[in-house]
């Protein structure tokens, strides 16, 4: 691979020069494998949802290639935050003929279920011969096809499922997938159903949780009782501008459509109260993983006895 | 003798229970060992294996060579073998268990075989009763004795052993294991251990194999990599590829998977001291221009690599793709297969019916799971309550009911007619829940199933 690297890059040196002798524009031709779009020249390749706010809380769109994070806050979410990580991957992607990637360990596939093409297809315009599902019992295993076919640059997307917020997935991991991502021009999208926020290298961290969909559009008007097309409510945690925001969103032919709440036909809470979802608030704000940790430890994180001061151990009972 | 006698006499006996699997998979490992000697070994009974070494012996510095090598290495493993060879089979067999020379020249397989007992004919034990009832002790007097008498009373058998054993008929071994079409090996005078120095060699071995798939326009799909330990254990790792392949850095990349996953089973002792790849199965592949950055491998090629090398290290259902098949029933409508190169994968006219539906989930389970439902409209309505997972959801909108009948023509359990309904909770969660069986028909009210989760 490395050499292989290198001497592509000798190639593309010379076929810019011959580029300059021949008068032609050096642009045209394919970009140097080697470089990373940054700074204005990457904001230039952000993909607009269209939607203004969300993009303004994006920093401008969504970076085309490298890893993204989405989060949701238990397994029966699964559902959403993977519905919402293929709206994404289409609305990146325009490598259609590329198969897409979706990567599991056996665990979350036994929780929520595996991908079912004939849905997918559906919604989200999946061919099924687009689609790959790969599968080890082990998270090791599990992150080792991740890194290497983040090598693989004839993939359209990798969709990385991992449930629970193992030490495993750390920086160093993170900060590889994301750069190898980047390298091979497709999205990485990190799926982690019932995880907690933890400290990783991808620039951008969404918190995906269903909301109830609109009822489905007649030529008579919105059937009543009827289930329209997906929904999603989704919070910015963590983006290059660090501009907290909250939006709803639905999927609709193909694009993102935002939808405000107050428009909302059914007279239902949009979201539950038990569902042990994070109030909107509190992920406001904390756009740091850093923070988030500090301020909210994890569900099995118990402090040791004697970080409590006395006073409170006293008064704890059970 | 029983077991108090024997102890009787002599009392410093072990007794071991006779285990005749393990004598099996002795003897079938004894069979791969023989591998370095020729690819055509056979098992011959309980105790006996058969090699043939048509023009391998040269190999070895002849047949008396050969025959040397093996006695030795035997010997060194602690085995007691006897071995016999002769040009036939039958009458090598009986230069093995009766013979005075080891090996028989050709054309002097009568002067072996007239002094033998009947045993020495490979003959079933009443036939050789009989024929010895009537006095014919040796395998010499049967070839004095007329023939056509012997047929009549003791049947064919035994001329056919005969003439077996003389020549006059061939008869040929069937090998355990087929031959493959290509190998090449490698024999080190110093035994090698590490992963890594077998991975060097796995390479070196590939090159060889190279120009001779090329000269053949032939690629391996299915590679075997032999490694035969300096005490006689053999061990064996295969990889598949998914499209012909012959370039040894790929050949090498998918055995460097391999190794790694097995690297624990793989116990390299005191070391290899012979190496040997063969190609199993090859396919035709032509060779094709290179481009000057080496942009010649198109896009399919790099994810049939990629997945390869998945395979090869993790085994052949780590990753799959969906193959759609005709069927109502949601859950055999579209399976995950594992993943194959050339495999046709574009959506038939046939299956397209289950595409065209809109409202299917995007997740399923392997198994509809259990879900209690408290409170469902009768006869045909949505339910209102259900719990799942031992957590309670109330279901605020429904679509349905979609009535999906057992496939009858398939017949075996039929099932029962499941009516689909998609759901959606408080939190705007939306399922895919089914009720098998119809209210009021049977005794038993009918249960309810989530299958699916949607969008």
């Amino acid at each position: 691979m490395a050499q292989s690297a290198r001497v592509r890059d000798v190639v593309c040196t010379l076929r810019h020069q011959i580029a300059k002798i021949e008068g032609r524009l050096a642009e045209t031709l394919q970009k140097r494998p080697g470089g990373l779009p940054s700074g204005p020249a990457a904001a230039a390749h952000l993909v607009r949802t269209g939607i203004e706010s969300f993009d303004r809380a994006l920093g401008g769109g969504f970076p085309p290639a490298g890893l993204m994070e989405l989060y949701g806050t238990a397994s029966r979410d699964a559902g959403a935050v993977s519905g919402f990580a293929l709206a994404l991957v289409r609305l990146l992607s325009n490598r259609v003929d590329a198969p897409l990637l979706w990567i599991g360990n056996s665990e979350i596939f036994r929780e929520a279920g595996r991908p079912y093409a004939p849905g997918l297809a559906a919604v989200f315009g999946l061919r099924p011969d687009g689609l790959l599902v790969a599968e080890a019992e082990r998270l090791a295993d599990v992150l080792w096809i991740a890194e290497e076919a983040a090598r693989v640059d004839a993939l359209r997307a990798i969709l990385l499922e991992i449930r629970g917020s193992p030490h495993a997935l750390d920086l160093t991991v993170t900060r590889r997938l994301h750069r190898r991502a980047l390298l091979s021009g497709f999205p990485l999208l990190l799926l982690r159903e019932a995880g907690e926020a933890q400290p990783t290298a991808a620039p951008l961290r969404l918190m995906v949780a269903p909301a109830p969909a609109a009822p489905r559009l007649t030529l008579a008007g919105p059937l009543p009782g009827s289930i329209g097309p997906p929904a999603f409510r989704v919070t910015v945690s963590k983006s290059r501008t660090a501009i907290p925001a909250s939006f709803t969103l639905e999927w609709v032919d193909d694009v993102f459509r935002e939808r405000h709440e107050h428009v909302a036909t059914d007279p239902v809470p949009l979201v539950s109260a038990s569902s042990g979802r994070p109030a909107a608030a509190a992920a406001i704000g904390k756009g740091m993983a850093v923070e988030r940790l500090g301020a909210r430890p994890a569900a099995g994180f118990q402090p040791a006895g004697e970080q409590y001061p006395t006073h409170r151990r006293a008064g704890r009972k059970g | 003798m029983g077991i108090a006698e024997a102890r009787a006499l002599h009392p410093q006996i072990e007794v071991v229970e006779s285990d005749p699997q393990a004598d099996r998979r002795l003897l079938e490992s004894l069979a791969d060992w023989c591998d370095r000697y020729t690819p055509l070994v056979a098992l011959d009974g309980e105790d006996g294996l058969f090699l043939d070494i048509s023009g391998c012996a040269h190999l070895f510095g002849g047949e008396r060579g050969l025959l040397d090598d093996l006695l030795t290495r035997f010997f060194h493993q602690g085995f007691d073998v006897r071995a016999g060879l002769a040009s036939t089979p039958g009458a090598a067999w009986a230069a093995a268990r009766f013979g005075k020379s080891d090996v028989v020249a050709p054309g002097e397989e009568e002067t072996l075989l007239a002094p033998l007992p009947l045993a020495a004919l490979r003959l079933d034990k009443d036939v050789q009763a009989g024929l010895e009832s009537v006095g014919l002790r040796t395998t010499g007097a049967i070839m004095a004795a007329p023939r056509a008498p012997l047929v009549r009373r003791f049947g064919k058998a035994v001329t056919l052993r005969l003439d077996q054993a003389m020549g006059r008929i061939e008869e040929p071994i069937s090998p355990r294991l087929p031959v493959p079409p290509l190998m090449v090996e490698r024999r080190l005078a110093e035994p090698i251990g590490l992963m890594e120095d077998i991975e060097a060699l796995v390479e070196m071995l590939a090159r060889q194999l190279k120009a001779e798939l090329e000269r053949r326009v032939e690629g391996a799909e299915r590679l075997q990599l032999k490694l035969f330990r300096v005490d006689g254990d053999v061990r064996q790792v295969s990889v598949r590829a998914s499209r012909p392949l012959r370039e040894p850095r790929l050949v090498q990349k998918l055995f460097h998977e391999r190794l790694a996953a097995q690297q624990n089973s793989l116990d390299a002792g005191c070391g290899f001291e012979l190496v040997r790849l063969c190609a199993l199965e090859t396919a035709q592949l032509e060779a094709s221009q290179t481009d000057l950055d080496q942009g010649d491998r198109n896009a399919e090629g790099d994810v049939a690599l990629f997945a390869d090398r998945v395979r090869a290290r993790l085994g052949n259902h780590a990753i799959r793709q969906v193959r759609l098949v005709e069927s109502h029933i949601p859950e055999r409508a579209a399976v995950l297969v594992p993943f194959s190169a050339d495999c046709d994968l574009a959506p038939s006219e046939k299956a397209s019916s289950a595409m065209s539906e809109k409202d299917r989930p995007s997740r399923l389970f392997d198994l509809p799971e259990c879900v209690e439902v408290s409170f469902a409209e009768v006869p045909d309505g949505p339910p209102l309550h259900f719990r799942w997972r031992r957590a309670a959801y109330r279901a605020l909108r429904a679509e349905g009911p979609e009535r999906i009948s057992p496939e009858w023509w398939r017949g075996g359990e039929a099932g029962a007619t499941r009516d689909y309904f998609r759901v959606e909770d408080e939190a705007g969660r939306r399922y895919w829940l089914y009720r098998e069986g119809l209210y009021g028909e049977a005794d038993t009210s009918p249960r309810w199933y989530l299958q699916g989760l949607s969008a």
